[in-house]
């Protein structure tokens, strides 16, 4: 038995999202056990999956011809299944964290009386299909059409508390600004399909290796020669993974998806929109790995948004706002890790971030119901006895977001800080993306403890905080399983204990390195070294490892040392000008808001004044011209529509017997 | 006769709707408007065309060529057929009118059975706009779709609709006459080499290189000024900046289900139109004003999209987003490839039923709360759930949300035009006209956000109920549609694909 059952991976939570849509009013739980179910299943069946790829399977089939070219030299767009490690393990990543949203929404959304449940179950039943559709896409177009699907799917689970003003907002935002990076996104899919004539990831005559034939051949591309075309379409798709993956500049949309549902947070940040931008540059990687450009600006735009990010994460005060800053930090050093052709590193921080971030939001949610939706973290504190389960797990979550020894965020963001550097050894602009990326090794320490402090710590600072709301279990395993996970998942992949003790546990390596050749680690590392000119230098991961955890730790410890003790005080006033900076985000939404709003609206505007005056003023003008020249025959019109329906018709009869006439009909 | 058949029983509909009292009359027509639909899909079954009906060495579909009229020296035949180009466009007519037809039942309370005859009326001529291959009965077919358009506009409308049926009958007409003008010097450039109005023959012997001087013209510089003309004509239907003022007028203040024939299929005789004469029977001509058209087209695109982004009138941004999206049927013609003509082909049919989906959305909702401005209503998802749930859908396939019809259409065109080899530039020219996918996100994101969500507010006296069933199951239906289209374009672009191929190797060694 092949994968012929792995379309259902997808198609399960499709079909929860019909019945939770039709049926959803009547369902026990409003369709929040039928999108359990469905999402348990493609967990199943993820699992599967995996072992089959893991046992030396492969699978790479068209199974829809969405359309077929007839003619010779047009093209067949198609859809099919490309399950190879990496897909299969984001397939897992994915269902699981779904799975769990499911059950935690149980508690957040059920037991909480909320209206629009079966919508909501639809909504996250949608987003799942797109999200796991997109992962195991075996071409880029299909992977774009799924991506389009998710961001609706964001829109409409961000603006799910629709009846009040701030969430259709940030829906609206969402979907514009990733709208802005899909449209790069999309030149780059039609680019790439008229280049190669393919848009197939893997494969004999995939595009990836069409693009190095064209390189190595030195072909002239659409009047470029083809290096530089390959840069030109690989930072065209960019734009579409740096508005889903929120990196600067199009980063400004996620805070304000904070106003979703909070399982939809975990949702989108650990596994689903913002993932996804990411995983396509993996999934791509044999194309990036030709372009030394595309390379350093993917490496330095993650560096600089891990950083950027970080700092404005420091003077938060919503516990989600923290945790929406943190995300788009992380998903910095996933770019820089994929920048300086660290690929195994990336993907293990994917993996090991969507388990800490999801445990982290649910968290958060957690806290939140506890506190009647309270998300101020000034109004908590002292949490941690009244919710153990919670604080432990969340706990683990932040050490792993910290990156502290042995927590699951330590051994991935360290294992790309590694890659950053002794890439960066070789080439300057990466070794600046590698800086960027170590100072905020300190704030996301920093941020993330203050966070912990602040929450749980200390004396209660408000009523609800005295007396937080019980949790139910359905709150709580997914906590406890993603608590879990965050803290040993880490384990996969330690390159500094291998380096120690020379044992070959490097497991992830091996999985990603396992399967065709073509999609292989070692393979992309090859082409990085051969095209994209990253060179390696000769390091031991022991220092530079050092080095991150030693900032980690002294961030944390400056913030458990400013907030500590029962009545925290805020220490951002000590920032002085810097923090109005920062809390205002550095003005980012100001002028995104007035290019959005202010100028275009105006440009509009001023052409809607053109429209009516100029273009519509001539042929009124024409109009007048003649109607005066026309006044004698104006007692014809009398404006009685019966009239005119008279003359038309003798009109047309004298016609026809004129005709029939002059053709010899009588 | 089958095609005969569909014009006679549509116009003998007509005629029985005209006559039936007016309590009767909207069911009666409904009834009476499926027999063409149902005529249509009998006709798919028995469709056997391939090739472009224009072209030789192509099977028409249901092919009938008799004299009808012998004149000397351009004798009139009565031509019908159908090819992949024109039956898409046929089934799309048939499908949006009974819909329409049961999306009238709620706004139209007076003069009901002159209504649906027009209407009815109107689909029998517009059958015999996509079905006739002779230009002269074509042209008495296209004209026909006028009058009960100027009525329909005249009578039912809102209050300007003197002012914007006039405009729009004078300015259509103006048109059509200018684009007579300039295909009959085609003719008459043609001089003995053709006897009859066919539209086959004329092609044949365009192609053939038969055209000589007329009225001091020489060939080239006949075929140039004629073409120009006929452009003209075909751009005020489409419509084209900057002839396309009519449309707004037009569109708002039309009833709505007269909005969503005009939007639907109206504009698709333009564009439709293009296809058959500018880009088929003059194709080279149309390869050296490539680039001029394609910057009309491109220019549609974007400013029709930033009038959209200045509109109040929910129908007033509807209509001014037709005009951005007939630019991309602009720039996929101008390509001319494969993809390029199929995509825009398919994007008349795509577009025909998600615009009409969006005015019969805004429709139902003015329905219940008697305006359309954005101001003037907020947060009305809280008391019409399906309808807002609709226009949700309905909005995000205007904006081509993959899956839905919109994309396919879209995505063909600009892969089409990105690998034109007739336009310079083409990349360009694609990369610019992509960029109304954000804009006409931007409106509609922001007219959604205003009108649907938010906090329920009305401005007007109006209690807002549920919308009738007759309402909304139209919109289910072009949902189903859309959806239907976007997951399997192939169930049209297969033979359109068909009928561009031979018009696209015409032009291969451009």
């Amino acid at each position: 038995m092949a994968f012929e059952y792995a379309p259902l991976i997808a198609l399960l939570p499709l079909a929860s999202f019909v019945i939770a849509l039709v049926a959803g009013e009547y369902l026990p739980k409003k369709g929040g056990l039928v999108g359990m179910a469905a999402t348990g299943g493609s967990l199943l069946l993820s699992i599967w999956a995996m072992l089959r790829v893991a046992s030396g399977g492969f699978y790479d089939e068209t199974l829809y011809t969405w359309v077929a070219g007839v003619g010779e030299g047009t093209l067949s767009l198609s859809f099919g299944l490309l399950l190879d490690p990496l897909s299969t393990m984001m397939l897992v990543i994915v269902s699981l964290i779904a799975f769990l949203v499911h059950m935690f929404s149980l508690g957040y959304m059920n037991d909480e009386g909320e209206t629009g449940l079966p919508r909501y179950y639809a909504g996250l039943g949608l987003f799942t299909f797109s999200m796991l559709s997109f992962v195991f896409a075996d071409n880029l177009l299909m992977a774009f059409m799924f991506f389009e699907l998710v961001g609706l799917c964001s829109f409409l689970l961000i603006g799910f508390w629709f009846r009040e003003d701030a969430p259709p907002s940030a829906a609206k935002k969402a979907f514009l600004v990733t709208r802005f990076g899909d449209y790069f996104f999309l030149i780059g899919v039609v680019g790439i399909l008229a280049t190669f004539g393919t848009a197939q990831f893997a494969g004999e005559g995939a595009f990836p290796q069409l693009a190095e034939e064209a390189i190595v051949g030195g072909e002239t591309l659409f009047g470029f020669p083809a290096g530089t075309w390959v840069t030109i379409l690989g930072l065209l798709v960019l734009g579409g993974v740096i508005g889903k993956s929120a990196q600067f500049p199009l980063h400004t949309w996620l805070p304000d998806a904070m106003e979703g549902p909070t399982p939809v947070s975990a949702l989108i940040h650990a596994a689903t929109m913002v993932a996804a931008g990411v995983y396509l540059v993996a999934r791509m990687y044999g194309f990036y790995a030709l372009s030394p450009t595309a390379m350093a600006i993917i490496a330095f735009i993650g560096g600089f948004t891990a950083l950027f990010a970080a700092s404005m994460g420091v003077v938060k005060d919503d516990i989600k706002q923290v945790l929406a800053y943190s995300t788009i930090s992380q998903y910095g050093y996933m770019m820089l890790g994929l920048g300086v052709a660290g690929y195994v590193a990336a993907t293990f921080h994917l993996m090991t971030h969507a388990f800490f971030k999801a445990l982290l939001f649910l968290g958060a949610g957690a806290v939140i119901i506890a506190m009647h939706h309270e998300q101020n973290m000034w109004n908590m504190g002292g949490l941690k006895d009244e919710m153990p389960v919670t604080y432990y797990s969340f706990l683990a979550g932040s050490l792993a977001l910290a990156g502290i020894l042995p927590f699951s965020g330590f051994w991935s963001k360290d294992e790309i800080l590694y890659e950053a550097l002794i890439a960066g050894l070789e080439n300057p602009v990466l070794l600046a993306a590698y800086a960027m990326g170590l100072l905020a090794v300190f704030f996301t320490g920093f941020y993330t403890f203050r966070m912990v402090i602040l929450t749980f710590h200390g004396e209660p600072r408000s009523d609800h905080a005295e007396h937080p709301v019980p949790l139910g279990w359905n709150t709580k395993i997914p906590l406890a399983v993603l608590g879990i996970l965050a803290t040993v998942a880490g384990f996969v992949n330690m390159v500094p204990v291998a380096e120690l003790t020379g044992a070959d546990i490097t497991y992830l390596s091996h999985w990603l390195d396992s399967g065709p050749e073509q999609l292989a680690y070692s393979t992309y590392t090859a082409t990085a070294e051969e095209f994209a000119h990253i060179h390696h230098a000769e390091l031991t991961p022991l220092i530079p490892g050092a080095i991150a955890l030693v900032l980690a730790l002294a961030g944390a410890g400056t913030a458990v040392a400013l907030y500590r003790g029962p009545h925290p005080v805020a220490h951002t006033d000590k920032l002085g000008g810097a923090k109005d900076v920062l809390v205002a985000n550095y003005y980012q939404d100001e002028y995104q808001v007035w290019l959005a709003e202010g100028l275009t609206q105006r440009v509009a505007r001023g052409a809607d004044t053109f429209d009516q005056g100029v273009v519509d003023g001539v042929v009124n003008g024409i109009s007048s011209v003649s109607l005066l020249g026309s006044g004698r025959v104006r007692r014809l019109q009398s404006g009685v529509v019966t009239n005119y329906a008279a003359l038309i018709t003798t009109a047309l009869v004298v016609l026809l017997v004129a005709f029939g006439i002059y053709g010899g009909w009588f | 006769m089958l095609i005969e058949t569909l014009i006679a029983v549509t116009f003998v509909a007509a005629l029985v709707v005209f006559l039936t009292p007016e309590a009767y009359a909207p069911q009666v027509a409904f009834a009476l408007s499926l027999l063409p639909f149902v005529g249509s899909l009998f006709l798919w079954t028995r469709f056997d065309a391939s090739g472009n009906a224009l072209l030789e060495g192509s099977t028409v579909a249901f092919e009938t060529q008799a004299q009808w009229i012998a004149l000397d020296p351009y004798a009139i035949n009565w031509h019908v057929g159908l090819d992949g180009v024109s039956f898409p466009l046929l089934v799309l007519t048939t499908v949006l009118v009974p819909l329409a037809i049961m999306s009238a039942w709620t706004p139209i309370q007076e003069r009901i059975s002159q209504f649906y005859g027009l209407i009815l009326f109107m689909e029998a001529s517009l059958i015999g706009v996509f079905s006739t291959l002779d230009f002269f009965v074509w042209f008495v077919f296209w004209e026909a779709v006028l009058i009960p358009m100027y009525l329909l506009i005249g009578v039912w409308g809102g209050p300007r609709r003197k002012y914007a049926a006039i405009k729009f009958f004078v300015y259509t007409n103006v048109a059509s006459l200018v684009m007579f003008i300039g295909f009959i010097a085609l003719v008459f450039g043609l001089g003995d080499s053709v006897n009859s109005f066919d539209m086959p023959a004329i092609t044949q012997a365009l192609h053939d290189g038969q055209l000589s001087g007329f009225a001091g013209l020489g060939p080239d510089m006949l075929a140039l000024v004629s073409f120009i003309a006929i452009f003209f004509g075909f751009a005020v239907k489409v419509p084209i900046f900057p002839v396309h003022t009519w449309l707004p007028d037009a569109h708002v203040e039309a009833p709505t289900p007269v909005s969503v024939l005009l939007a639907g299929v109206l504009l698709k005789m333009g564009t439709y139109a293009l296809l058959r004469f500018n880009f088929t029977m003059l194709y080279d001509v149309a390869a050296t004003l490539a680039v001029p058209i394609a910057v009309l087209g491109v220019f549609s695109v974007i400013y029709g999209a930033m009038l959209a982004l200045a509109q109040q009138d929910l129908k007033r941004i509807v209509a001014y987003s037709s005009i951005s999206s007939m630019g991309y049927v602009i720039l996929g013609l101008v390509a001319f490839t494969v993809y390029g003509i199929g995509g825009a082909t398919f994007q008349m049919v795509a577009h025909g039923l998600i615009s009409g989906l969006m005015f019969m959305v805004v429709g139902v909702i003015y329905n219940a709360t008697h305006t359309r401005m954005v101001g003037d209503i907020s947060g009305i998802a809280d008391r019409m759930p399906i309808t807002a749930g609709i226009f949700v859908a309905a909005a995000f396939g205007y904006m081509g949300l993959p899956l839905m019809a919109g994309f396919a259409g879209e995505f063909l065109i600009f892969l089409g035009a990105f690998q034109s080899t007739v336009l310079p530039g083409a990349p360009l020219f694609t990369a610019i006209a992509m960029f109304g996918i954000v804009i006409v996100a931007g409106y509609l994101l922001f007219a959604m956000q205003r009108t649907l969500f938010g906090a329920y507010r009305l401005e007007t006296d109006y209690e807002i109920t549920r919308a009738p069933l007759h309402d909304v199951v139209p919109l289910f239906v072009l949902i189903a549609l859309i959806i239907l289209l976007g997951v399997d374009p192939d169930i049209f672009f297969t033979m359109i694909q068909d009928a561009v191929d031979p018009l696209v190797e015409l032009g291969g060694g451009l």
